[in-house]
């Protein structure tokens, strides 16, 4: 009795701190974290859980096998929109995708090459794929009936390689600066705009830290997560990827801005759904962030009062600031018939409908007249982002880009905690770029 | 007659038996593990990974990149682990060991705080780690809540932005975790030691602490060191709980060998030098291990 006892408690006290755990690490926005469970346990047998989801595949049709790592309930929504419409649009394929979740996902793609289970496309992260046409993961469709010339350069750039077309890009976005208008409005300051410089944005932090708010906050973790937002900042100062010393005026910002307390210290080791998430609660009065938060704003802080605008500007001389280009790119799997991945490539090449599935998704969709579409640029809020697009550049692109994101990020980590001064972090950040090979 | 021929084949039967695990650790384990040793002494990463024909045998390279390169975590990941691991060790094994002395004695409830201890280490390792990472935090998190409201401290501790307290931080984790660890395999030790001599050394006046260090520790010798090396190797090669906590980060300040191993294989895709770390890992444990079977071999000539 009494060990039975024991064992009830004990069974209980477990779940009841495993709930308590998973319902803390799941973010607020992924709502859909118990529809992804059963996922998870498909990734180690991909080939075949595929084939069970994909709806009676009768002998003559061939299938057509799609990676993911999509987890918010609009996305797999989009998703399912998107099979079913190519699944009635011919006779000869029949598509189904498998969830991977994305901290896995290079990983698996990685194992996959070696093991030979890959599905027959893969929709994955844009900066990641010039390392995996250089790993011999995709296939060279340039001889496909895609029109190429519509596409934006940035995400274009990133599906390609020595002139070859490798996919095609599937979703583009960038961050711009979310702000809280009843936290300006307390401190009485005006909101930030198209012509708000750093000197201004500065001022405005320091201006609204206070009772437990901090100014800003963005994402400074240590993977490339971190590096697709400080980055910008890089770039806006007038430095590059390989010209970390010309940028040297974002590492002053970001350090004086910190020791300041108007930039949050916890960035370091914050994601972007960890930025959202304290600006949603109003613990930061303003974030960069991208256009896929604003649906879980919409659900979770329906009551947020909030604007977005471009990110602050150099100084008034110079231009609008860049940006990071985010999104993702679709990518054909180098197999013996890619024939099933360039029908499913042709089929969301048409521009209707890309668009109604970035409607859906809270991305853009990567052609330039798409784009165009007034359910973008007549939103209030979206229509920033389309202006901040316009001077969004990629990462890279290059295969090697995952060893440069490490030494920029590492950089950027040793500015956010102060471990080196600007400059000296300037000099060893720069060796650490010129030694990726 | 037919008593000598199984006598003479009492040997081989022995060999037969065991030849069942010697497959299976050659196939799971010595294939592997050759595998890895070849891939480090290639040059296949990114450019070379899908073409075999530019792959090459380029000796230790990897093994002097690793420990020479600018660029390269490793001789500070091998010191984050050798930190890491003795600080573990240390304080797991003294709590343990005070934990299994106290469960030892019979009190009421003893089975259930016993069960109750063990909570930490049937708990998946990345929950145990999002827990912590949620607790350490910077405003919110508990630990600094509870310091502050008993004016321990005036300042919040930014526990995981600063390398210091970081590396404090994924420490104390691993501690809580690897206690029951500890505690049992000690306990399971102590019962080996029967109450007769515990009486007879209580006769000869001996008092508590002279049982402890000249009857209890040197009796269950055998059992520490099992403890004391397991928890080692298994410390050593932490992975899910740092990789939870800070990715190695706050700039490196907790990348261990695992991690960095890790890194380099599956995120910059440097697959032999990826394996060339794990090798050095690998040996590392490999003379921990050397050490213990010897020391186990000369107790038992003992």
């Amino acid at each position: 009795m009494k060990k039975k006892l024991v064992s009830i408690l004990l069974t209980v006290a477990m779940t009841a701190a495993m709930l308590v755990g998973c319902g803390q690490s799941a973010p607020e926005e992924t709502e859909s974290s118990d529809s992804a469970a059963p996922a998870v346990e498909s990734t180690e047998s991909a080939a075949p859980a595929a084939t069970e989801s994909a709806p009676a595949v009768s002998g003559d049709k061939k299938s057509v096998v799609i990676w993911d790592y999509f987890e918010t309930d609009a996305q797999k929504a989009m998703m399912d929109t998107l099979i079913n419409g190519f699944n009635e649009s011919q006779d000869e394929f029949v598509a189904s995708h498998v969830y991977v979740p994305f901290s896995d996902y290079e990983k698996q793609l990685t194992l996959g090459i070696a093991s030979g289970e890959l599905p027959d496309l893969v929709i994955m992260d844009g900066c990641g794929m010039a390392s995996f046409i250089e790993l011999g993961l995709m296939a060279d469709i340039s001889d496909a009936d895609i029109a190429w010339d519509e596409y934006i350069a940035g995400p274009m750039d990133s599906t390609m390689m020595d002139g070859k077309h490798y996919g095609i890009p599937f979703a583009t976005n960038c961050t711009a600066l979310f702000y809280n208008k009843d936290l300006f409005d307390a401190a009485g300051i005006a909101y930030p705009d198209e012509n708000t410089t750093w000197d201004d944005f500065e001022k405005m932090a320091i201006a609204l830290t206070k009772d437990g708010v901090v100014g800003f906050g963005n994402a400074g973790v240590n993977t490339d997560e971190g590096t697709f937002q400080c980055l910008q900042w890089l770039y806006t100062a007038g430095g590059s990827y390989t010209n970390i010393g010309d940028g040297i005026d974002a590492y002053k910002l970001m350090q004086r801005m910190i020791e300041e307390g108007a930039w949050t210290k916890e960035a370091v080791n914050w994601t972007q759904s960890d930025v959202n998430n304290n600006f949603m609660a109003g613990n930061i009065a303003m974030q960069q962030n991208g256009p896929w938060q604003l649906p879980g704003i919409a659900a979770n802080a329906p009551e947020l009062n909030y604007g977005v605008t471009v990110l602050p500007k150099r100084d008034a001389t110079s231009g609008q600031a860049t940006s990071i280009l985010g999104g993702e790119n679709m990518g054909a799997v180098n197999k013996e018939d890619a024939s099933g991945a360039k029908a499913f490539i042709k089929y969301y090449d048409q521009t209707e409908v890309m668009v109604e599935a970035m409607k859906q998704y809270g991305s853009f969709p990567p052609k330039t007249e798409a784009a165009k579409d007034s359910y973008w640029t007549e939103d209030p809020m979206q229509k920033n982002f389309i202006q901040q697009l316009e001077t969004s550049i990629p990462r890279g692109p290059s295969p090697a880009w995952p060893s440069y994101s490490a030494a920029i990020q590492t950089g950027f980590q040793e500015v956010m905690t102060s471990a080196k001064t600007p400059e000296q972090a300037a000099v060893d950040t720069q060796a650490a770029v010129d030694a990726v090979k | 007659m037919k008593k000598t021929g199984h006598k003479l084949s009492a040997a081989n039967l022995g060999l037969l038996f065991s030849l069942p695990a010697l497959i299976y650790m050659m196939i799971f384990i010595g294939y592997p593990m050759i595998q890895n040793l070849i891939l480090s002494l290639k040059n296949v990463d990114v450019y070379t990974f899908a073409r075999p024909e530019n792959q090459a045998f380029v000796g230790i390279d990897n093994y002097i990149a690793l420990f020479s390169n600018a660029n390269s975590v490793l001789p500070k990941a091998i010191i984050n682990t050798v930190i890491f691991t003795v600080a573990s060790i240390f304080f797991q094994f003294i709590i343990g060991f005070g934990l299994a002395l106290l469960f030892n004695n019979k009190f009421p409830g003893c089975s259930f705080f016993r069960g109750v201890t063990m909570i930490s280490w049937l708990l998946p390792v990345t929950v145990a780690g999002l827990l912590f990472k949620f607790m350490f935090q910077l405003n919110g998190g508990i630990i600094n809540q509870f310091l502050t409201s008993l004016h321990i401290l005036e300042e919040p501790i930014e526990w995981l932005l600063e390398g210091r307290t970081a590396m404090v931080a994924i420490v104390v984790a691993n501690i809580w975790i690897g206690i029951p660890f500890n505690m049992m395999l000690i306990l399971t030790g102590l019962t080996t030691i029967s109450p007769e001599i515990y009486e007879s050394a209580g006769l000869d006046g001996a008092n508590k602490l002279q049982t402890l260090f000249m009857i209890t520790i040197p009796m269950i010798k055998p059992a520490i060191m099992s403890v004391l090396t397991l928890g080692f190797v298994y410390t050593f090669k932490v992975f899910d709980l740092v990789w939870v906590m800070t990715k190695g980060g706050p700039v490196n300040a907790t990348e261990l060998v695992s991690t960095y191993a890790y890194r380099l294989s599956f995120e910059e895709f440097k697959f032999s030098e990826g394996a060339a770390a794990a090798n050095v890992l690998f040996l590392i444990l490999l003379v921990v291990g050397i050490f213990y079977i010897k020391t186990i071999d000369d107790n038992e000539v003992m």
